[in-house]
């Protein structure tokens, strides 16, 4: 095999690395994060590869005496007119446009968008009374339990009006022996079994009326959050497509269980016009739910969104 | 050596990366067909739907859930065994794989989501959507009487074995055939669901829209050739929408189909309004051919949902705009597709919100039918254009939604009735965040003229204002800097009006500055030394090669 000449590898290597650099590592990036775009190489990083690769070869074309002539001989070689008038002519105009255009991209005045990032969790404002807040319907109380014996002996269950109507509709069609049963759901099952043997469980009380907690949060969820978080928790509501910074996706990760509770409901009581200023309140759609919401309103919303999204939030600090 | 290795390995790389990016569309059609509905299969699906679908759809499948009254179109009631969205014949039952498809890529315009957990999360497997589906037949009788099934019947509708290809002339000869059909009639010559004078109602009563079949995203089953094929040949149950099946063959439909594809608005993705410099005065007719030469920027609108009164059947989900700037003045060019032209406002109409602002009420957003009149000659068209009047500092802007007490926004608000009226049809105004309505400015402040058009289902109108002007509260604009600028526009016989409105974040308008005279000074320069060097490094090789064959 012949030789390869000095020039010819510097080329070649100033060639590879800038290509590996410029769009080798933004598609190999596509493969670690599995995102659907590219990671670009930031262009001071890209000058710094560059300028060592740069150093690189000066030292090896530099190191010897032979080496620095066989780099120069094809250089020479042009200039002399060894590879013809034509070759000669080319790269003698080329280089001077090559440089003129690197020249006009360098001074033209480039407008730049200005940026609207996403700060994940902004958290500058956040009151510390929140940090250890708790989701009153996470663990319901012992009177609350006992109180919804009582009522579900009595097959009177107070729900939230708005799924009150709903379930009468489905009473009046099915006349049921129980007003629970038009839930298809184990926990459920297992109560009202033990309502009928007159051997009520408290914990299985408990379980049943988490269940109906959390059905009431996903009515809510339905009829306030939907339109823009979307049926699943996705982000992807019909309103969705319309807000430049997105309805976040619950499901996630890094999103909801990444933050304590007490910070979701922060969030949720004081929307997009309570975000510290480096979050870019002005770009939320977030609303302040507060002005609409009560606080059970809220936590039952939150309950259901977390268990929508399969997701469980972080522990507070010091409360493990 | 290495290098060949590397460049291998490299073009390797390159072609996963190539295949990763053109990933099939996720499957809507099942893998194996619907499994025998066992007891427990059903119940397993009564279960999916008690927590998925019932605050839509009611306990009792009649399309009365918590949820429903809110919702436009309002979601389907099971109990009827009527379905929209089939490949089988007009009034039949729709397929197992009807419903499979629907619940698995949802109803994009609807609030009917995709439940496919190939595209989301935690979304439903296929066994699980089956289970949902057995459930769902069971509230119609219809699913279980066999004379009624679409398959054993022989009522599923195929596609054409050698479709026509999508190309110029397909396309053409499907124009034909809309021509022919009398499509236009209710769709309009342009598609813009313009072609009734009046709203029409469907089979429950409720006023429905006509199709405007060129915004993609609005096309509930589908904007693929196959899937608008299938809609013409299967009709549209409890819509005025008919089969055209007797009246159009196979191939006249597939030729319609390509003509109705190739009439889908493509978006633009930019978020910067270029506006262009140019000589002379800038127009204020719609119409003008110069408007041909400025740059659109497609905007996308949203239900006004961040406050009550909270809205989320807009009609209005893109406008077009368009900027033109001289030496003086700038002209906006907003251009969106509303099919009927409102130009009556009666205030005794206009919705009281006060209930809707409590908390804890019964919900805080508006009913898609009995709150607010959806009708003509009820209230009129509106749009506005929306800026930030302080010059952006860093990212800061005011909030999208009409700003804040402590930073103000500045609208150019144009009303269709102001116009039949007369009057001025832009007035300008400001406000200081949501609560309280716009604030018109003082007469003397008021500098908008412009033009408006009403044609085909499409308004266009004109705002000229000039560059600069004298009022602290006013937006100004200049060249080189990124002005933040949203929309808030208004369908009156959509029953918008206030609050109940659609609304766009926030995108930038952009003066194009004429590059300085010192960049091309720097630019010749670079090539005179860079030439300059060139040649004297040759003369200076020639001469040392001289030299030595003088020594030698």
């Amino acid at each position: 095999m012949r030789k390869i000449g000095t020039f010819p590898i510097v080329v070649i290597v100033l060639v590879a690395v800038y290509s590996l650099t410029k769009w080798g590592i933004p598609a190999f990036s596509r493969e670690v994060t599995t995102l659907p775009f590219p990671l670009p190489v930031p262009g001071t990083l890209m000058l710094f590869y560059m300028t060592l690769t740069v150093i690189a070869l000066f030292l090896m074309v530099t190191f010897s005496e032979e080496g620095m002539q066989d780099f120069l001989r094809p250089i020479k070689k042009l200039l002399r007119g060894g590879y013809g008038q034509i070759a000669r002519g080319v790269v003698l105009l080329a280089i001077p446009l090559i440089g003129a255009w690197q020249m006009y991209d360098l001074t033209v005045p480039r407008a730049q968008v200005p940026a609207s990032l996403r700060i994940q969790h902004p958290s500058s404002n956040f009151p510390v009374s929140f940090e250890a807040l708790e989701n009153p319907f996470e663990h319901r109380s012992d009177a609350d339990v006992d109180a919804f014996i009582e009522q579900a002996k009595s097959g009177e269950i107070v729900f939230i009006e708005q799924v009150q109507e709903d379930i009468e509709y489905w009473v009046d069609e099915w006349d049921p022996d129980h007003v629970l049963e038009f839930f298809a759901n184990d926990k459920i099952d297992a109560f009202l079994a033990q309502l009928e043997a007159d051997e009520v469980d408290h914990e299985v009380a408990r379980a049943a009326l988490h269940q109906v907690d959390l059905f009431e949060g996903r009515a809510l969820y339905a009829m306030n959050c939907r339109a823009c978080h979307g049926d699943s928790v996705a982000g992807d509501g019909p309103m969705a497509d319309g807000f430049k910074l997105r309805p976040i996706d619950f499901t996630d990760n890094g999103t909801v269980e990444t933050i304590v509770v007490g910070y979701t409901f922060w969030r949720v009581t004081n929307g997009g016009p309570g975000l510290p200023t480096e979050a870019t309140p002005w770009d939320s759609a977030m609303p302040e739910w507060k002005l609409s919401l009560t606080e059970e309103q809220r936590w039952k919303i939150i309950l259901a969104e977390y268990n929508l999204a399969q997701k469980t939030p972080r522990i507070p600090e010091g409360h493990e | 050596m290495k290098l060949p290795e590397m460049i291998k390995a490299g073009a390797l790389a390159a072609c996963a990366m190539f295949a990763l990016t053109t990933q099939s569309n996720a499957a809507n059609i099942p893998a194996a067909p619907m499994p025998e509905a066992s007891e427990e299969f059903v119940e397993a699906g009564r279960g999916i739907y008690i927590e998925r679908c019932s605050f839509c759809h009611g306990l009792l499948g009649d399309g009365n859930g918590p949820a429903a009254n809110y919702l436009d179109p309002r979601p389907r009631d099971f109990t009827l065994g009527t379905f929209k969205f089939r490949t089988t014949h007009s009034g039949e039952l729709p397929t197992d794989n009807d419903l499979f498809r629907t619940v698995s890529r949802g109803l994009p315009g609807t609030a009917m989501q995709a439940f496919d957990d190939t595209l989301i999360k935690n979304g439903l497997s296929e066994e699980e959507r089956w289970q949902v589906i057995s459930y769902i037949k069971t509230f119609a009788y219809e699913f279980e009487d066999p004379d009624l099934d679409p398959v054993a019947n022989g009522l599923v509708i195929s596609l054409p074995d050698n479709p026509a290809p999508y190309t110029p002339e397909t396309i053409a000869r499907g124009a034909d055939v809309f021509e022919r059909a009398k499509c236009w009639s209710c769709h309009g010559m342009l598609g813009r669901g313009d072609g009734n004078a009046e709203f029409r109602e469907d089979d429950w009563g409720f006023p429905i829209r006509i199709r405007n079949v060129t915004h993609p995203w609005k096309i509930k089953a589908g904007g693929e050739v196959e899937d608008i094929y299938m809609r013409f040949t299967s009709g549209i149950s409890g819509t005025p929408m008919p089969s055209f099946v007797k009246s159009l063959d196979e191939a006249d439909r597939w030729d319609l189909a390509n003509y109705i594809k190739s009439l889908q608005h493509d978006l633009t993705s930019h978020q910067t309004l270029k506006a262009a410099l140019v000589d002379g005065d800038l127009p204020e007719n719609p119409a003008d051919a110069m408007w041909d030469g400025a740059a659109p920027m497609d905007v996308r609108l949203t239900g006004q949902v961040i406050a009550a009164p909270r809205w989320q059947n807009p009609s209005i989900e893109m406008v077009t705009v368009q900027a033109l700037f001289n030496k003086t003045d700038i002209a906006f060019r907003l251009t969106w597709d509303d099919p009927f032209k409102d130009v009556i406002h009666d205030e005794g109409q206009e919705f009281d919100p006060v209930e809707l602002m409590q908390v804890g009420g019964f919900n805080s957003y508006v009913e898609a039918n009995d709150m607010i009149p959806r009708a003509l000659e009820t209230f009129r068209d509106a749009i506005a254009l929306q800026f930030a009047v302080k010059p952006p500092n860093g990212t800061a802007k005011p909030h999208f939604f009409r700003g804040s007490t402590s930073d103000q926004v500045h609208l150019l608000v144009w009303m269709a009735d102001q116009v039949e009226a007369g009057a001025r049809g832009t007035t300008e105004g400001n406000a200081r965040g949501w609560k309280q309505a716009i604030k018109p400015q003082a007469e003397e402040g008021q500098n908008v003229t412009g033009g408006a058009s009403w044609d085909q289902g499409r308004w266009s109108v004109v705002m000229k204002r000039p560059l600069v002007t004298e009022d602290k509260a006013d937006v100004q604009f200049a060249p080189g800097i990124f002005i933040p600028m949203s929309l808030n526009a208004w369908d009156g016989s959509n029953g918008e009006h206030g609050r109940i409105m659609s609304l766009s974040s926030w995108y930038f308008v952009f003066l194009e500055a004429p590059t300085p005279s010192k960049v091309y000074i720097y630019t010749v320069l670079a090539f005179l030394v860079l030439g300059a060097l060139g040649l004297w490094l040759t003369r200076k090789t020639i001469n040392a090669k001289e030299n030595e064959e003088a020594e030698a």
